[in-house]
């Protein structure tokens, strides 16, 4: 079916500001997000994450201009969450809210909520209806908000560290989830997590956020033609940082360089011609781009 | 399910030599469905654009087809497709190994059929 959707993308943020007192959270940000990717933003605490995800649901007011889903969060933000689901600190839900009254809320104020299909889900986990939250594992809380916003038919779902304090079979199965009944190419997911390998092959493009700028913003494509690294045997040592890697490690007494064949002056051809050459991970990217001699 | 990804080829690529693999050994059979994309995407936690890819490619190879509504199922032709490949593989890749390696050890064509014939008396 064509979107018959007029924005082009469902989040256009052109210069995004947000300060607080004369601290800089946000700092002259522009960004897009295309419909039906899944877009990770990475970056230290502090760094501009939340408060850029408090923007996008008219949470905080800020400078600039940014619209989701082609509304302005500040002056259209009843509109928007008609369209927009978030999870983030699991403490929101009261803890004297039983299962059954936390769906007969959200079926009461949300249109676009499917009861059944929340019920469904429950049943599916140890949740009973007359349970409370208070009686809950942390886990159950989680499993309990993602039945209640997996069921809303939402076209953009905003995640701020969902997975916080969960162990790792929570962790797993909420993910999966995610993909199994709520994702699909019409819908866009936006996550912050400091868990970055148990998300990135779900990513389709990756942000990383510092000191309130984006430093780094492409899809997983590009940043696999992008960056490549080699782990480099002594005799290429001296060819290998001719080339000016942007990290380097010893694994092993060999040296493992990080390349960014968009701004060193070296070709893909040339690093691979260095060593046995591999995609990097999230994580050792993320270190080399956050070191700050590097941005 | 439990995937271990390793970095040095992308992982449609893996993903899509997974599915080869199993037609294979037989695991898959022609006319066999294929898991949807959602489920793969679910059950590796991968992007369901990642597991879209790899199917794309064994489509544009003629090893699955798209049935309309229905989802991917593997094609009769499919079984032999990978054996000539493989075969064009093996006589490509492999085998100019093994020659010269024959060559290097001085075997010629009646002592590897001698070995034959005593292996099977033997087996």
């Amino acid at each position: 079916m064509v979107d018959t959707n007029l924005t082009d993308f469902i989040i256009d943020a052109k210069n995004l500001t947000k300060r607080y007192g004369k601290s800089v959270a946000v700092d002259n940000i522009s960004f897009q997000i295309p419909a039906g990717r899944i877009v990770g933003l990475i970056g230290p605490n502090g760094s501009g994450k939340t408060t850029t995800l408090k923007a996008m649901l008219g949470l905080v007011p800020f400078e600039g201009e940014l619209k989701v889903l082609g509304l302005d969060p500040r002056t259209q933000r009843d509109e928007l969450m008609k369209q927009v689901s978030f999870i983030a600190d699991v403490a929101v839900l009261p803890r004297w809210i039983r299962v059954r009254e936390a769906i007969d809320f959200v079926a009461g104020v949300h249109p676009k909520f499917d009861r059944a299909k929340a019920e469904r889900y429950i049943q599916n986990t140890k949740l009973k209806p007359a349970m409370k939250v208070k009686e809950m594992s942390k886990g159950m809380i989680v499993q309990l908000h993602l039945a209640l916003v997996m069921a809303i038919d939402a076209k953009l779902l905003v995640l701020d560290e969902p997975t916080l304090g969960l162990d790792i079979l929570y962790r797993k199965q909420f993910y999966q989830n995610l993909l199994e009944d709520y994702f699909d190419e019409n819908k866009t997911i936006i996550v912050t997590t400091h868990q970055v390998e148990e998300i990135e092959h779900i990513l389709s493009d990756l942000m990383f956020i510092r000191e309130g700028k984006i430093t780094l913003s492409a899809s997983m494509d590009e940043i696999a033609e992008r960056f490549i690294e080699v782990m480099v045997s002594a005799d290429n040592l001296a060819a290998a940082l001719a080339l000016k890697p942007i990290d380097e490690r010893q694994v092993f007494g060999k040296s493992v360089m990080l390349f960014d064949t968009a701004t060193s002056n070296s070709s893909a051809d040339a690093v691979k011609a260095l060593g046995e050459a591999r995609a990097p991970g999230i994580a050792d990217l993320f270190v080399a781009t956050m070191r700050g001699t590097y941005a | 399910m439990n995937a271990d990804w390793h970095d040095n080829t992308p992982i449609y690529r893996q993903l899509k030599a997974r599915v080869v693999e199993m037609m294979l050994d037989g695991l898959l059979k022609p006319g066999d469905a294929l898991p949807s994309v959602r489920q793969i995407a679910a059950d590796f936690q991968l992007n369901p654009i990642t597991v879209s890819r790899a199917y794309q490619e064994l489509a544009d190879e003629q090893l699955v087809e798209k049935k309309r509504g229905l989802g991917m199922y593997m094609t009769d032709g499919a079984s032999e497709k990978l054996l000539d490949s493989e075969r064009t593989r093996f006589l490509n890749e492999e085998w100019p190994a093994v020659l010269e390696r024959l060559d290097r050890l001085g075997l010629n064509a009646s002592d590897l059929l001698l070995a034959a014939e005593t292996g099977v008396k033997n087996g």
